[in-house]
């Protein structure tokens, strides 16, 4: 039976996910500390949490309830989003539950099972419950097992849902991946395995579906008779801080390559969905990662880079063999650059080029769709030479937007043209602040709500567009660069061969 | 900011663009312009309240004070503010007397942005009938706040009896916390209701509201039981067919859940301020179905939905209708009749 008090047309009710649990794998880490609790703590603030919810959390710590909940406390109170409020947090307090013990702990995951099942009755969660995997990859394995072991996964056993919650890396090539995949869906039904990519969560990102299916402006020109090149860029300003272990063993390809970047070229480049159903959004992404191209010769339609000293943003920059932990002979990329096509009617000829770096200039993340020039210019040729492509940008972060820059007089008596930009930006026209990305995907996954996962058919195919590269790279050395420059000369080189460059970020 | 005295509505629209122009870097992705009406003496509480909104939705804020209309002298004030003490919006503050504060859309309809959504918020006893209010004729959406009114209850009743789609009332906002918690709670529930108890003070239009919408969505009839206790909704309770019953009772800024057989709980029920029901409303700039269902049903009115959902504005002079008091001008069904020039002032 349908809630009689909700009803599609009344928006001003919030989605609200049945009751249920959350449970953290490795609440002490980073990640649990200043995203998902405070999420927690501005989904509760925002009166989009069931009256029956429970965060458990687990950890190889020696804690009782009352310990986590107070450090839970600490991190939502300085990572929030939303303004403080005491009284939203006393409706959290008593439901933050802490089981301590190690992976391989048998005792520890009956005692956690125990515990979910005691909640059930004393907090009113029925059997529900996500499981969030805020822990190293390697761990995967042990702790499905234990959750398969002590049939916490299993729905109908708990008579509810259970969702499982995964982080990147998805593998580390395509086997990998499989495997993975076969051991979450194996434990848990695949419908009920959540990939968290958070990129897709971002407001912009999901903008690009309504951008280019909402209108009526933009479809006609969106395809290769009128789309010269399209241009993803993922900078960041940072280096790879203390996480050189992991850094080191997979690199920029396939760190935000695999994941981010191509989820964001199958946004700009996929077909319409027949509806906004999960699985039709899904199918129609994963049929333009299908289509992706490999630059014929890798070497020449690719480029890695490994940052050298420099200065950023002020301060001055180690280089990235003299980080903390980085062999001195290691050969991970730090920058890469790539030519991808895309084997379709709609794409055919048009290069996607995309690049993704750390120790860049500074932190953005843009789709730059450019189009192709006038056919022709009926000027005088010394009056448009300051013009270049039509281009539409979606400015992922910061500044989420939209920039067109066209052409356009410049006042004055003689007839000469120059690009000019018209900005939109999310904060100006809307609101000062769009719910941080992990706030929107745990309320989609204690919904239920499957649109902004990416599955593991694409999770794989993604794979198979990089282990080539990888394969191909293999005893290569990565080009250097300057921390603070846009990446290696090479990189540029690459664009210049085919009469293109860069667009500075 | 720059205050301009008894001036014209020309020098304000160029007032309001040199004022961008200067600001640098304002962008033109203004979403809608607010109009707020207001007395002079809560001018200051409308601002507050529109801080808070403006934060969430940046926007040209439009606020009329409009007084003395027997004044002889017609004069405009206007203070700009672009950016700064009113939030990331641009604000005109404009102070009307005479004459001319019947005629405020000559001034204020040069400075709605182009082509994008028009809300009209009431601050203070909301109109008898908005068409009587070109500066309501012209949004597209239009906010009262019958929680204002001198008598509540008869006004939430004429809101019913003056609706036409687009139309939203504040105290509907301020219970929407109150049908979150409700909704939520139905979630967990597969039995029929067969009866309400919502226990609020006598007068309380959100009680009203809440009965309305309860009586819509599930076929009952809500009992209201009036309070003296509390000076404001206390508390809403489900019977339901199995015997079960659900309470949310308010203590302060907590709710607490009582349901049959299970542990009570709580929930937090914060008490917003006018900013935040504000924004509330400018999220969504269509109309509102769930309001005119919950309305129709306490009023008795049926059909609300189906009215045309633009207005003509009906001319009405307060200074001819103060004058003769027993005048009882049935709402003109004509179109809007113009003062005339000669006979102004």
């Amino acid at each position: 039976m349908g809630n009689p008090l909700r009803d599609p047309q009344d928006r001003r009710l919030p989605r609200i996910p049945e009751p249920c649990a959350l449970v953290i794998f490795g609440v002490t880490g980073d990640l649990a500390r200043k995203k998902l609790l405070p999420a927690v703590y501005d989904l509760a603030n925002r009166g989009l949490l069931p009256p029956g919810f429970v965060v458990l959390g687990f950890a190889r710590r020696d804690w009782d309830h009352g310990t986590f909940e107070q450090m839970a406390y600490e991190h939502a109170k300085a990572h929030a989003r939303t303004p403080w409020r005491e009284e939203v947090w006393a409706r959290l307090a008593g439901n933050l539950k802490f089981v301590g013990g190690a992976f391989d702990d048998d005792a520890a995951f009956d005692t956690l099972d125990r515990t979910l099942d005691e909640l059930r009755d004393t907090h009113g969660i029925g059997g529900n419950a996500a499981f969030y995997f805020s822990i190293p990859p390697a761990a995967f394995p042990t702790v499905l097992k234990q959750l398969a072991r002590t049939g916490m996964a299993d729905n109908e056993k708990c008579g509810g849902w259970r969702r499982v919650v995964v982080e990147k890396p998805f593998g580390t090539d395509l086997s990998s991946a499989k495997a993975l995949n076969d051991l979450v869906d194996d434990v848990f039904t695949g419908q009920d395995v959540f990939r968290i990519d958070h990129y897709l969560g971002k407001e912009t990102v999901q903008n690009i579906m309504a951008l280019r299916f909402a209108n009526s402006l933009f479809e006609p020109v969106w395809n290769s008779k009128y789309v010269d090149s399209v241009q993803i860029t993922m900078a960041e300003d940072v280096g790879i801080g203390t996480r050189a272990g992991f850094y080191d063993a997979t690199g920029t390809a396939r760190d935000v390559l695999q994941n981010h970047l191509l989820q964001l070229l199958a946004l700009v480049a996929m077909e319409e969905p027949t509806s906004f159903d999960a699985s039709e959004i899904r199918a129609e992404k994963l049929k333009v990662l299908r289509a992706i191209s490999l630059p014929k010769d890798i070497h020449e339609g690719s480029v890695r880079g490994q940052y050298l000293q420099g200065w950023v943003a002020g301060e001055r920059a180690k280089g990235y063999l003299d980080e903390e932990g980085v062999p001195e002979d290691s050969t991970t990329e730090t920058y890469v650059a790539v030519r991808l096509g895309i084997q379709n009617r709609r794409w055919a000829g048009v290069p996607f080029y995309i690049r993704a770096g750390k120790r860049l200039p500074r932190r953005v993340t843009e789709v730059a769709v450019l189009f192709k020039k006038a056919p022709h210019l009926p000027f005088n040729p010394t009056d448009v030479e300051a013009l270049g492509h039509n281009q539409l940008v979606i400015r992922v972060q910061p500044d989420e937007g939209v920039v067109l820059k066209f052409g356009s007089k410049v006042p004055g008596t003689t007839m000469e043209l120059r690009d000019i930009a018209m900005d939109f930006q999310y904060g100006e026209a809307f609101t000062e602040q769009s719910p941080e990305a992990y706030e929107r995907l745990v309320l989609d996954v204690l919904i239920g709500d499957r649109t902004l996962f990416p599955d593991a058919a694409e999770v794989e195919q993604s794979w198979q567009v990089i282990d080539p590269m990888e394969e191909a790279w293999q005893g290569t050395k990565p080009e250097p660069y300057r921390s603070g420059e846009w990446g290696p000369r090479a990189a540029d080189e690459m664009l210049a061969r085919e009469g293109r460059h860069w667009r500075r970020a | 900011m720059i205050g301009l005295w008894d001036t014209t509505g020309n020098e304000v629209v160029k007032a309001l663009a040199a004022e961008r122009r200067s600001a640098g870097g304002v962008a033109s992705g203004m979403a809608l312009s607010l109009i707020v009406v207001v007395d002079e003496k809560r001018v200051r509480e409308a601002e507050a309240a529109a801080t808070i909104a403006t934060s969430q939705h940046p926007c040209r804020l439009l606020m009329v004070v409009r007084s003395d209309f027997e004044r002889p002298i017609n004069r405009l004030d206007a203070e700009i503010v672009v950016g700064g003490r009113l939030g990331p919006c641009e604000a005109v503050v404009m102070r009307m007397y005479g004459r001319l504060a019947l005629h405020a859309e000559s001034v204020v309809m040069p400075l709605l942005v182009p082509d994008v959504p028009v809300v009209t918020w009431w601050h203070g006893e909301p109109p008898e009938l908005i068409a009587n209010d070109f500066l309501g004729v012209v949004a597209d959406r239009r906010i009262t706040d019958t929680g204002q009114a001198d008598d509540r209850i008869s006004a939430l009743r004429q809101r019913a009896a003056d609706y036409a789609p687009g139309d939203t009332d504040l105290a509907w906002t301020r219970i929407t916390p109150w049908r979150t918690l409700l909704a939520g709670a139905f979630d967990t529930l597969d039995t029929k209701v067969t009866g309400a108890t919502i226990v609020a003070p006598a007068s309380d239009p959100t009680a009203a509201l809440m009965s309305g919408w309860l009586a819509a969505r599930l076929g009952i009839q809500p009992r209201l039981e009036a309070t003296a206790d509390f000076p404001r909704m206390r508390s809403v309770s489900l019977q339901c067919a199995n015997g079960e019953v659900l309470t949310l009772t308010r203590e302060d800024s907590m709710a607490t859940f009582a349901r049959t057989g299970h542990a009570e709980r709580n929930l937090p029920l914060v008490r917003r301020p006018t900013g935040e029901e504000l924004a509330e409303e400018l999220r969504r700039l269509d109309s509102d179905q769930i309001y005119a269902e919950a309305l129709s049903a306490y009023a008795g009115v049926s059909d609300l939905d189906g009215r045309p959902h633009k207005r003509v504005h009906i001319w009405k002079d307060p200074v001819l209708a103060s004058r003769t008091p027993v005048a009882t001008p049935a709402p003109a069904p004509a179109a809007s009749t113009p003062e005339g020039g000669s006979t102004d002032g």
